[in-house]
């Protein structure tokens, strides 16, 4: 056991404490008893994080899905890992993760594998240095609170500036990423194949112009949004090359996709094309680690979809799949997940403008709705503090109001629900409408656990 | 009867939504049985004035703006004032509207040049003006609920606002004014998407760039419903 001081010890005892007692009482997670550790001693992230290796993931979109992917991969080759849960991903609910999970009398090394959110990175570096740091991408996101792209990618980069020595892994597909000036080792992953003909960016797309020089980046093809096989004709400026590359997609269902990387065949027993590139970084950081392809093949075909990710709830004879929303490009995506189900369907969307939604919502215009109209849809209901905005945006984009099913009570979104002809519901919901509506269906029983 | 709406930069100025109000405009339109041409004009295309019947102009992130900033002043800035001029109808928001005006400072500190068609200019403020906002328009007799997300300060001088705030900070956040109008031309800080829930201010719009077209006004009543509720949301919420 190596020393720590009397002020560590007061910190950890007492934020161990308060979890204690908010995991019994509260029935979930809180930022609270970090706060309480980093207010009695203020580098105590850096005591309680020793002997650990560290693997930070961090980007706009994906992060959660992606953490749970190395987890999960770690966790099946017996080695010792911790992860924080997806609403603890700020500099104090990481905190509280390690805090959690310290023991005062034991030097195994083991691995923490740590979602963060974008303008925490910086906090984080400030007292651990991390082996790895992963970039999923980089998309506009609730404007009110994260600001734009460039900003969000100068936060990250001055949290990376800390730390040198972390190997980066990066999405290489993202144009954001290529070229960034830092000193750390770099390890690009993305596609070497195109995922349908799209060749050029959609108009609504982000970041579709060069970082260096300003002119519009050609494309040999786009996976989605602005990520792709980008290059600028005018400066020369291109999409690196790739280390771990998708070489072929076999087979996509909405049951999940089956692609090679690096020669290697791989199911993914989620769907769409940003679960692809979740794998994909997954696989990259693990072969990173010496796992062996075996032992990532078997852990990703039997991946548990994560908190709001797809998640499937039994409700009666409903088969509810819940998808956590939060901007134009993860929503997009979950819409293109949908679209691979042939099946008559039923809809359902809750739109809240609390703070961690978003307090605009204005970004619901910049989704492509219209996409869905083209599916077999039966019934759509329509929830959350912002109902009516989403019911005009799905107006516009060419539902016919008749079949509207406005319920202003999570109560009624419930027994609507319930009242489905067709089995399958997918619910698209904003975080804290998705948090809430979850608490009513803990308390029906419906599922067994809060987070 | 047929109607021209010309996007300008609409893959550079993209980020908060806007796109929503040519949607919006469309299928208003539309539903009046008028056809709709969207006719999307960027970096190194002409600004033809005779061509368009509505023009749309919205806002985006500085790196993007900074690249229409001077492919606005190379190529297109006397044919959109001599558009503006001619009464025709020109929405405006946010970064657009700040790039009409005389000269908008930047958070930087660096007086960037606009187009100079407006008698307005916009100073860089050290707070960020953010929220839901309700304007009320005593000619119109109409209240206007958006989303408003800006540094800058705006100040019109001469001109009639938008509206006067009822909730909220407006152009600058000190004299009560948001946004402004010149001719047919309207300009604000609202997002939301602005004619999301204010279809009163759709449908003007609709009716003016006809007028000019047409000279006739006819337009039959559509279902709001769903947009009145929105707004009465906001407005029951927010006062």
């Amino acid at each position: 056991m190596f020393k720590i001081q009397a002020k560590s010890f007061i910190s950890i005892i007492t934020s161990k404490l308060i979890l204690k007692m908010s995991k019994t009482f509260l029935k979930g997670g809180t930022n609270f008893p970090g706060k309480v550790a980093l207010k009695i001693d203020k580098n105590i992230l850096n005591t309680i994080s020793k002997n650990y290796k560290i693997i930070l993931i961090t980007g706009t979109n994906g992060k959660t899905t992606t953490t749970n992917m190395i987890y999960n991969i770690i966790s099946s080759t017996n080695q010792e890992v911790i992860t924080n849960s997806s609403g603890a991903n700020m500099f104090s609910g990481i905190t509280a993760c390690f805090v959690d999970n310290y023991k005062f009398a034991n030097n195994n090394v083991k691995y923490a594998i740590i979602e963060v959110d974008e303008a925490n990175v910086k906090y984080i570096t400030e007292y651990i240095s991390p082996e790895i740091i992963c970039i999923t991408n980089l998309f506009r996101d609730q404007l009110d609170r994260y600001g734009e792209v460039y900003t969000t990618l100068e936060k990250i980069l001055c949290g990376i500036k800390k730390s040198p020595k972390s190997l980066l892994v990066l999405n290489g597909d993202e144009s954001l990423l290529g070229n960034i000036d830092v000193p750390n080792k770099k390890i690009y992953y993305g596609f070497n194949c195109a995922v349908d003909d799209t060749k050029s960016v959609n108009l609504n797309a982000d970041a579709k112009f060069c970082k260096f020089c300003k002119c519009n980046y050609k494309y040999n093809f786009v996976t989605y949004n602005h990520l792709g096989d980008y290059y600028c004709n005018n400066c020369g400026y291109k999409r690196p090359k790739l280390d771990y590359h998708i070489d072929k997609i076999v087979e996509q269902s909405k049951s999940g996709s089956i692609v090679e990387i690096n020669n290697n065949k791989i199911s993914i027993n989620q769907p769409g094309t940003y679960n692809i590139y979740n794998a994909l970084c997954a696989y990259t950081v693990s072969r990173v680690l010496n796992i062996e392809n075996n032992v990532i093949k078997h852990s990703l075909q039997k991946q548990n979809s994560s908190f709001g990710r797809q998640e499937t709830i039994n409700i009666e004879d409903k088969k509810l799949k819940i998808i956590l929303v939060k901007n134009p490009a993860g929503y997009d995506q979950a819409i293109n997940a949908i679209s691979l189900d042939e099946d008559k369907i039923n809809l359902a969307f809750m739109l809240n403008d609390n703070y961690a939604d978003g307090r605009d919502v204005s970004w619901i215009w910049d989704v492509n709705f219209e996409k869905l109209t083209s599916l077999n849809v039966d019934k759509i209901m329509i929830s959350g503090i912002r109902l009516y905005d989403l019911a005009i945006r799905l107006k516009i984009a060419g539902f016919n109001i008749d079949k509207f099913h406005m319920c202003k009570e999570f109560e009624s979104l419930l027994s609507e629900i319930i009242k489905c002809d067709e089995k399958t519901v997918y619910l698209l919901a904003t975080y804290t409408a998705m948090i809430d509506f979850r608490k009513l269906l803990y308390n029906r029983k419906y599922i067994k656990k809060l987070w | 009867m047929e109607l021209n709406i010309c996007h300008l930069y609409p893959d550079l100025l993209n980020v908060y939504g806007d796109m929503g109000n040519i949607l919006i405009l469309k299928h208003r339109a539309e539903k009046r049985n008028i056809k709709v041409n969207i006719i999307n004009i960027s970096i190194n295309d002409t600004f033809e004035p005779e061509k368009y019947d509505i023009v749309f102009f919205g806002g985006g992130q500085d790196f993007e703006q900074s690249i229409v900033s001077s492919d606005l002043l190379k190529n297109k800035v006397s044919f959109i004032k001599e558009y503006i001029e001619s009464g025709k109808v020109f929405l405006c928001i946010c970064g657009g509207y700040q790039l009409l005006g005389k000269y908008y400072t930047t958070p930087a500190g660096e007086k960037l040049k606009g187009l100079g068609i407006l008698d307005i200019y916009t100073e860089a403020g050290n707070k960020r003006f953010i929220g839901n906002t309700i304007i009320y328009n005593k000619e119109f007799d109409e209240t206007y609920v958006g989303f408003e997300n800006h540094s800058g300060k705006t100040y019109i001088g001469n001109l009639k606002p938008l509206g006067r705030v009822i909730i909220g900070y407006g152009n600058n956040g000190e004299d009560g004014y948001e946004g402004c109008i010149y001719k047919n031309t309207f300009c604000t800080y609202f997002h939301g998407s602005l004619l999301s829930k204010n279809p009163e201010l759709a449908d003007r719009l609709l009716k003016l760039a006809l007028q000019n077209k047409y000279d006739e006004v006819a337009l039959s009543t559509l279902d709001d419903s769903l947009e009145m509720m929105a707004k009465e949301f906001i407005i029951k919420r927010e006062t």
